[in-house]
């Protein structure tokens, strides 16, 4: 899909004073390929980058899961500013695994003339398992920023997928929360034969609807979506494992509930921090995890 | 297109959004019971805030299924059907919105069938059978109402209208308020239907959206409870 088929990108496309869309540095690329290597080992096989988005090298730091490559997205550019467009496409090879991340949270600035967009493309192969788990990402006053996520999965596969999203700095000043001008986030997915699985769309205007509602955030300040498409015998274990609740006494909410076709789950958490809700997510990711790999999913580290 | 006069089409569309028409929306409560369970909606203000926040999101979802499918009959187009049907399960998010949809988009296509004769509604109905379109409750509203000679707003309307209803209804039953306030209520939500189709009759299929966590979890914690006054 093209942004400028967005219409709600439409009030938002001013060409920025500072550097034009698509000046060298505003277009971060990433591609990330995992295989496994002559002796059954899943490596990071494919990557290609360009500025400001940064990956090293694979690392094989998880203790629940030694045997996996883990692999921290970083941005030499500091927030996605105004004209931003990047896009990254992660494929993992037939039975290769993997767990992605980013360095440190994403932080979308103020932007006056246009919009930040990023556009992602999943491929998982046969038995692929792909762990995508980044640090939340907080927009602030006036940011503009669209999402648009494919995802094309074998029906073997698992691909555990999460966001999380801020209501802004509501530390910064006097607090700012929902000052951003429109967050729009798409993610759809379909089988590699191209049948369609699910798709779902969210775009928030703060200025023309207030999200803090008793049926949207209701309150809260962090949104988490996480997706899991694996198959349907691991989505039941997975479904059956997971609470659903609302607790106002520790100001946490999460739900989860079967996506269409028979192709996974959505879970969706709310709290006022981000903590808890990160917490929540990683905990459901453990159980996935446990439930597909049969592994461990260690603590976070301590500073994370 | 059958031609009738505008009285019978009148008649026709108040029928067809009354809560008693059977097809089984007076037993859905949109996850209200699992809200006024957990005690975020108690009273008629959080009961205004619920409807509204469902009346939004039927807006921009189901509501534009709805739009696409009465166009996509008009320009007797049965791909476009087919096509806003899909888009409406594919978008619906959450395991008994999608039954409950199917069961009362099957039902008012049979109750179509069995009471007036229109060649694209059997054809869908049929298409249902077949496993080619999933038989949604928007689509079917699309396609029976142009079927009737019932214009597109009037379409949107008494969407909305059944959308907010059902939580209304179901709120006398489930919540501490009173006739007057579900009246006040809708009252309100009704003057506000203008400015949510203004922009639902402006989306395709493909600009369908909803941001709705809290309805979602609620949804979820009805799927995963055990306690049940309707069948959500």
């Amino acid at each position: 899909m093209s942004f400028s088929a967005a219409k709600e990108m439409a009030p938002y496309l001013a060409e920025p004073k500072a550097m034009p869309v698509g000046s060298p540095g505003k277009t971060g690329f990433l591609r990330l390929g995992f295989e496994l290597d002559g002796e059954g080992r899943s490596i990071l096989r494919d990557l290609d980058r360009r500025a400001p988005l940064i990956v090293q090298q694979e690392l094989y730091f998880d203790e629940g899961m030694p045997e996996m490559p883990c692999v921290y997205i970083l941005s030499s550019g500091g927030p996605n500013v105004d004209g931003d467009r990047y896009e990254q496409r992660f494929t993992v090879r037939e039975g290769a695994y993997a767990h992605v991340s980013t360095g440190a949270a994403t932080k979308l600035a103020e932007m006056r003339y246009n919009y930040s967009g990023l556009r992602q493309r999943f491929e998982l192969e046969a038995g692929a398992y792909l762990e995508y788990l980044p640090e939340p990402t907080i927009p602030c006053r006036h940011t503009r920023f669209i999402a648009d996520t494919t995802i094309r999965i074998d029906p073997t596969a698992t691909l555990f997928y999460a966001e999380i999203y801020m209501s802004g700095r509501k530390y910064y000043d006097r607090g700012e929360k929902f000052a951003y001008d429109i967050l729009s986030v798409t993610t759809r997915a379909e089988r590699p034969d191209g049948e369609r699985l699910f798709r779902e769309k969210f775009v928030i205007r703060p200025e023309r609807r207030r999200p803090t509602t008793l049926g949207a955030m209701n309150g809260y300040d962090v949104f988490a979506n996480a997706i899991v498409l694996t198959p349907p015998d691991a989505a039941d274990r997975i479904w059956n494992r997971t609470d659903a609740f609302a607790d106002d006494r520790r100001r946490l909410a999460a739900g989860i509930t079967r996506l269409p076709n028979g192709c996974g789950l959505l879970y969706k958490a709310l709290g006022d921090e981000t903590g808890p809700v990160k917490r929540l997510v990683r905990n459901f990711c453990a159980t996935v995890r446990e439930e597909v790999k049969q592994r461990p999913m260690p603590d976070e580290f301590p500073w994370r | 297109m059958p031609m009738s006069d505008a009285t019978t089409t009148l008649m026709r569309l108040m029928a067809l959004t009354d809560s008693a028409f059977p097809v089984g929306t007076f037993s859905f409560s949109n996850g209200l019971e699992t809200a006024a369970d957990t005690g975020l909606v108690h009273d008629a203000a959080t009961l205004e805030a619920f409807a509204r926040d469902v009346a939004h999101q039927a807006a921009t979802t189901d509501g534009v299924a709805a739009l696409h499918a009465w166009r996509s009959y008009r320009r007797d187009d049965f791909d476009g059907i087919v096509g806003a049907d899909h888009q409406a399960i594919l978008c619906k998010l959450n395991t008994e919105a999608r039954l409950m949809s199917c069961r009362m988009g099957k039902k008012l296509a049979e109750l179509h069938t069995h009471t007036a004769e229109d060649a694209t509604v059997a054809r869908w109905l049929a298409e249902i059978g077949t496993g080619r379109t999933p038989g949604t409750y928007p689509v079917a509203q699309g396609i029976v109402f142009a079927a009737c000679g019932i214009g597109e707003h009037e379409l949107f309307c008494s969407h909305q209208y059944g959308a907010v209803n059902t939580v209304l209804n179901a709120a006398l039953r489930c919540v501490r308020v009173s006739h007057y306030d579900t009246q006040r209520i809708l009252l309100r939500l009704s003057a506000e239907t203008q400015a949510l189709y203004a922009e639902a009759a402006d989306m395709d299929c493909d600009d369908m959206y909803a941001f709705a966590p809290q309805l979602d979890i609620l949804a979820s914690l009805h799927e995963k409870g055990t306690k049940r006054l309707f069948m959500n």
